[in-house]
């Protein structure tokens, strides 16, 4: 299938790894996990560039800020206790759902941001922490918030350059918040045909301080749902309040329909995975309804 | 039954090499030289090749042979893997100057690579005039359709002019009247899709010319005697110039009861004079291959007040995709298979198999009776609601028994007339009762329905049968003879296709001789050294292959302890044979090894022990089977998530219990699928939409239910040790009980198939659920 | 074509291979004879290629084999000591776990890496293990069972494989 890949090269350091991004003219393609370029099976590529040596795969915590290497596997972000500790878990949970274990033993956080499909299992916990991304090119490095990334990605193509780590910020660890990933695939192990990360923190009466909601695979990109959070804010998180949110999130997501699901199948789904990520987030945070 | 090795969880016999991953399949091996053949898909549903220039692929380095249909020879065939004369129409050819579904063969190259092949493909040139395709089967018989079999030298097609690849229309009773003796009558009509084998091990041939220029087709397949005749036939080569060796199979599931490889990569065998290996890839396997029949049923019964059935009508709309393979067979089964399992006596069964620009369906596992049973014990249940009948007493009420002869089979056999089928062993009452107790049925189908919630639990249930063998059609023969060391060899034509014939062949022939399962060394599915079978297929194996098995080893036992009795100077009546040993059964007890019996055969008597044996049934004694679901209907998705399933099956004997109940699992497992999740999708050009894992979704571990399987023994009188057959039938009431139990749950029928979250939601949303059965009854 | 050579520990033993920059891992075992790695759908959903890297399980249609480059591969074939079939084996014989045989290589390795991290699984995490392994034969009850039974069979090993 790759039969016209003319060298395989194994770099050691990122600016390594651009050199040969540089060299190559645009006929290479970056190999971390394999798991989205092997299925494309792009014949095309004349030069592979294995990025998974350039020192990319790291989990650090610091005090305000979490920072994940691109070439940090799923299988990774399942185990660390660093990422356990995070927004409870919210992570590792996401990352646990996507996809066998063979799968998320190659699959890495980066190529499944970088790949820009609007399915990705991490882009949605990962938006709802307001994690940002380091990228690098032959002009340096650069961060941004993953929404824009995700934007940036979408209009120029993600392989210009190199994502190099993603940022989460530490969420508030006090008062009672929550946190919840909920996806809904055609069986246990599929894509998202819809997925949700939803936060919230409730005050002591029961009213959301604040509420966080992206939604995944019902738009070209994912996204952070900002009128349902706004909507949110202040008021008492009951029935109606989610009733209110879920007709919010219907009016927000612009599916497609393919032959995994109709347009209005995704809608409704929409509706139902994220009240449900907010009711888990909620019961998370000591309120259940 | 007093036995030592029939009915024991034995290891299987070729277990070794499978969990230590030997060389066993049929692409473990390295040929030197050998080529990789390809095959061009038709990318369009319905076209005439105009012109095609393969010049350029010839041209390039290390491509061996580039084949259209000009250079090979014109022989309508059917790639059904069945027992000569076919049923399935002759309307195949090896490659044709016109192509009929996206993925009907174009051309073939051999090349030295996977890379050149794929590459030389792309290099030849062809001029296609596109036809008008028909997609829908329903509008296939329709005046001005295009017509698919318009060559003419294609046969048995029963209406090329209006795409009808067979027809069927039996009765037995009057169902006119039947009808008018019914006090209501109900009628619904239900679909099923296309579903795909999805064996884990794609298609797989590699042939070559051994030293003395005879073909040899090393391959995937569950029919090597109906491959090595199709082949022979195809090229125009004496079937004496074909072997064809089926090493162990990677699952067939009735997809490999096909001649689908071996003839075109033979023909690249013969033209390049080198080894030649073509495997399907998975996209290739899904539409490239065989699938499902799809159907439109519509299913009428009339009952008496009591719940009785009188008559039942059957109306079927089939598709066979472009060629008839198993056309009138497997459609023939949906009626033959499953009207009977009511005790009405009028039954009708009409049927139009109809030609579409689409993949071609052919046999897979229930071969028409899961289609069949989804209407049936739908509508059964329904009925039983609307009477007010619990369902497990409308079955007692109304199910086929013991000592019955059900007389449509008579009418309805192997595409012709059939013979009639009378019941000599019945668990069904069994599997009833015991499955309904498993499921804890009557608990729950009081208390289920009105949890509170969004989710919603339900239960229901079905009963299917199935055959075993084609009744006067399927044969098997086997060849037994002794070693040294008292072992035997053990040659049976049968083909171990995973599902553990090898195993349980080599256990009847253990029993039956008196010696371990390890004395026998099987050899099986090579039609040089193994003597003919019809195939694994039709439930067949277990029951007539083990049948040869048993008759040859008797006649070999004779020849044992002819040569013991001289041995141990006592008459032969006097003798029985078992734990590997002859010994005498008066006393005084006096014993020989079966090695010294072997010794003094082979050294002193100058006498190879050895014999063989054919067989074959006149009737098809069924299995039976009673299925429970448990479901979770999340009505703010529509997922349907079941919670249990519990198969009672009636095998007869369960010559391996162990590796029967593996059978029901399967089964069930497929079931599910075929109920919830699989579908072969086209576009509307005939595309085929999904045809990979990631969005043809078969169940995984994480899937699955609770399964519970219960085996309800009985003794059948024309099996071997008892046995009839159990690797079919469970698959067959698995959609229909968990359609029942949705309508247990959410008051909802569902009667297409497959259920998925969206059609259950959508289901939701526009009926309206019954609550109150009297108000529903359609009376005459 | 371009070639470059690979050296890779397979079931404990060195090896130094000439191969193709592009060529996918699963391509290289077979082309090297260790057929129990299957081809099954050349995209990372049936789990009939799966190998152990570094004790991980991987598909190995999916990983190219240069990826590889100084590792340590565990295919079935080194999974028993001669005729002494590991606990694994023994279970999916004696549960009847194996039918056609052509997902077992996979499926017993992946329960492999499960056994060698947590040794006694629960029946759910068994499940999990399994869900990259596509089975069209058994419907997965008699493997899990037998994945369980090994674990009950096997003895815990003192060093815990990472």
């Amino acid at each position: 299938m790759f039969d016209r890949v003319e060298a395989f090269y194994r770099p050691e350091s990122v600016p390594e790894v651009l050199r040969l991004l540089q060299r190559s003219k645009g006929q290479a393609r970056m190999v971390a996990g394999g798991t989205d370029l092997v299925v494309e099976g792009d014949r095309s590529v004349r030069f592979l560039i294995d990025l998974t040596r350039a020192g990319l795969t790291y989990i650090r915590s610091r005090d305000t800020t979490c920072v994940i290497g691109a070439t940090t596997t799923l299988a990774d972000l399942e185990e660390s206790t660093a990422i356990h500790a995070l927004a409870g878990g919210l992570l590792s949970r996401a990352a646990a759902a996507c996809g066998s274990v063979q799968n998320r033993n190659l699959a890495t956080l980066g190529g499944n941001l970088a790949h820009g499909s609007p399915a990705a299992d991490m882009a949605t916990p990962l938006l709802a922490l307001d994690a940002s991304v380091v990228v690098a090119d032959g002009e340096g490095r650069h961060k941004m918030p993953l929404a824009e990334y995700f934007g940036r990605a979408w209009q120029n193509g993600a392989s210009h350059a190199l994502l190099i780590e993603v940022r989460v910020p530490m969420p508030p660890q006090n008062g009672r918040c929550g946190w919840s990933f909920q996806k809904f695939g055609r069986t246990e192990v599929d894509l998202s045909l819809v997925n949700a990360a939803a936060g919230l923190q409730l005050d002591a009466r029961g009213r959301v301080k604040w509420a966080r909601l992206a939604l995944g695979a019902v738009a070209a990109a994912p996204f952070r749902a900002l009128p349902v959070e706004s909507l949110m804010a202040g008021r008492e998180f009951d029935h109606s309040l989610l009733a209110e949110a879920g007709e919010e999130v219907m009016r927000e997501v612009q599916p497609i329909a393919d032959l995994r699901a109709s347009e209005e199948f995704r809608r409704e789904l929409s509706r139902v995975v994220a009240g449900r990520a907010l009711e888990e987030c909620a019961a998370r945070a000591g309120c259940s309804l | 039954m007093n036995t030592t090795v029939v009915g024991k969880n034995l290891r299987k016999v070729d277990g070794f090499k499978l969990v230590t991953g030997g060389a066993a399949f049929t692409d473990d091996v390295l040929l030197p030289g050998m080529l990789y053949g390809k095959i061009l898909p038709s990318p369009y549903a319905h076209a005439r090749i105009k012109r095609i220039d393969t010049s350029k692929a010839k041209a390039l380095p290390g491509v061996h042979a580039v084949l259209t249909y000009k250079d090979v020879p014109r022989v309508p065939h059917t790639t059904a893997g069945q027992a000569w004369p076919e049923p399935s129409p002759y309307d195949t050819y090896l490659l044709d100057s016109k192509v009929r579904f996206v993925g009907d063969r174009v051309a073939a190259v051999a090349a030295e690579s996977r890379a050149l092949a794929e590459q030389a493909l792309r290099l030849i040139d062809v001029d296609y005039e596109v036809l008008p395709a028909v997609l829908d089967m329903e509008a296939a018989m329709d005046a001005g359709a295009p017509v698919i079999h318009d060559e003419p030298d294609s046969t048995k097609i029963f209406d090329r002019e209006h795409n009808i690849a067979a027809h069927i229309r039996r009765e037995i009773g009057n169902v006119d009247d039947g009808f008018r003796e019914a006090d209501f009558i109900f009628e619904r009509e239900y679909r099923t899709q296309r579903q795909q084998h999805c064996m884990l091990e794609p298609h797989v041939t590699i042939c070559w010319l051994d030293g003395d220029g005879r073909l040899m087709i090393r391959t995937s397949t569950q029919v090597p005697y109906h491959c090595r005749r199709q082949v022979a036939m195809i090229l125009q080569i004496p079937v004496s110039r074909v072997r064809v060796i089926k090493p162990r199979i990677g699952g067939g599931f009735g997809g490999k009861q096909e001649m689908l490889l071996e003839d075109i990569c033979s023909a690249l065998a013969l033209a390049t004079r080198r080894p030649v290996k073509i495997e399907y890839t998975r996209e290739e396997e899904f539409y490239m291959a065989r699938s499902r029949h799809p159907q439109i049923l519509r299913m009428k019964m009339g009952v008496k007040r009591d719940g009785t059935v009188v008559a039942s009508h059957l109306q079927v709309l089939a598709t066979t995709g472009a060629y008839g393979s198993h056309a009138s067979t497997v459609q023939g089964n949906t009626g033959s298979k499953v009207l009977p399992l009511y005790r009405a006596p009028h039954l009708r069964f009409e049927c139009d198999v109809v030609y579409t620009n689409t993949p071609v369906a052919g046999a897979f596992r229930g071969y028409g009776c899961p289609q069949g049973f989804f209407a049936q014990e739908s509508l059964a249940d329904e009925i039983a609601y609307k009477l007010g009948m619990d369902p497990v007493e409308f079955h007692r009420k109304n199910a086929i028994r013991l000592g019955d002869v059900d007389k449509l089979s008579a009418q309805l056999g192997e595409g012709k007339e059939g013979l009639p089928r009378v019941i000599r062993s019945c668990g069904l009452p069994e599997c009833v009762k015991r499955g309904a107790a498993a499921i804890d049925w009557d608990r729950k189908r009081q208390s289920l329905p009105a949890r509170a919630g969004f989710v919603k639990h339900g239960v229901g249930m079905s009963c299917t049968m199935q055959g075993s063998g084609i009744a006067g059609i399927d044969w098997a023969a086997s060849f037994l003879k002794m070693n040294e060391d008292g072992s035997f060899f053990l040659q049976v034509g049968a083909s171990d296709v995973g599902a553990g014939a090898d195993t349980v062949l080599a256990q009847i022939a253990a029993e039956t001789l008196g010696v371990s399962l390890g004395k026998i060394i099987v050899t099986s599915g090579d039609t040089d050294f193994t003597p003919f079978d019809t195939g694994a297929y039709a439930s067949s194996t277990t029951i007539i292959s083990g049948g040869a098995v048993k008759k040859a080893a008797e006649k070999v036992r004779a020849q044992v302890l002819g040569v013991a009795a001289k041995m141990l100077a006592v008459p032969v009546e006097n003798l029985a044979c078992a734990k590997d040993e002859v010994f005498t059964t008066t006393k005084p007890r006096k014993s020989v090894s079966m090695a010294e019996v072997a010794l003094q055969a082979l050294y002193q008597e100058k006498l190879q022990i050895m014999d063989g044996a054919s067989h074959y049934n006149t009737d098809s004694p069924p299995p039976f089977c009673a299925t429970f679901a448990e479901v979770a209907v999340d009505t703010q998705t529509g997922r349907v998530r079941v919670v249990h399933l519990a198969t009672a099956v009636d095998p007869g004997v369960a010559i391996n219990p162990m590796q029967a109940e593996g059978q029901v699992e399967g089964a069930v497992t497929q079931g599910l699928g075929f109920a919830l999740s699989e579908e072969l999708m086209l576009n509307h050009t005939g595309w085929p939409m999904n045809p990979n894992f990631l969005d043809y979704k078969i169940f995984s571990a994480k899937d699955m239910p609770k399964l519970t399987t219960i085996l309800v023994e009985t003794e059948e009188p024309l099996g071997p040790y008892g046995a009839k057959s159990v690797s079919e039938v469970p698959i067959n009431g698995v959609a229909p009980a968990i359609a029942n139990a949705i309508f247990h749950a959410v008051g909802v029928r569902i009667r297409k198939l497959p259920i998925r979250p969206e059609d259950m939601l959508r289901a939701l949303y526009e009926q309206q659920p019954e609550l109150k059965p009297e108000e529903a009854l359609v009376t005459q | 074509m371009k070639t470059m050579s690979l050296c890779v520990t397979v079931n404990g033993e060195s090896k130094q291979w000439t191969i193709a920059p592009g060529d996918l891992l699963l391509d290289v075992l077979r082309r090297e004879g260790y057929f129990g790695v299957k081809r099954g759908c050349e995209k990372g959903e049936c789990g009939a290629c799966t190998v152990l890297v570094h004790g991980k399980p991987v598909n190995s249609c999916l990983i190219f084999a240069a990826q590889v480059e100084g590792g340590e591969i565990l295919t079935i074939e080194g999974l028993a000591q001669g005729d002494t079939l590991d606990p694994l084996q023994e279970a999916f014989l004696d549960h009847g776990a194996v039918q056609c045989g052509f997902c077992t290589p996979g499926m017993i390795l992946a329960a492999k890496a499960l056994l060698d991290r947590q040794p006694h699984p629960t029946e759910e995490q068994v499940r999990e293990a399994l869900a990259g392994n596509y089975c069209r034969c058994t419907g997965y009850r008699k493997p899990v069972e037998a994945v369980l039974a090994a674990a009950a069979r096997r003895k815990v090993p003192t060093e815990v494989a990472r």
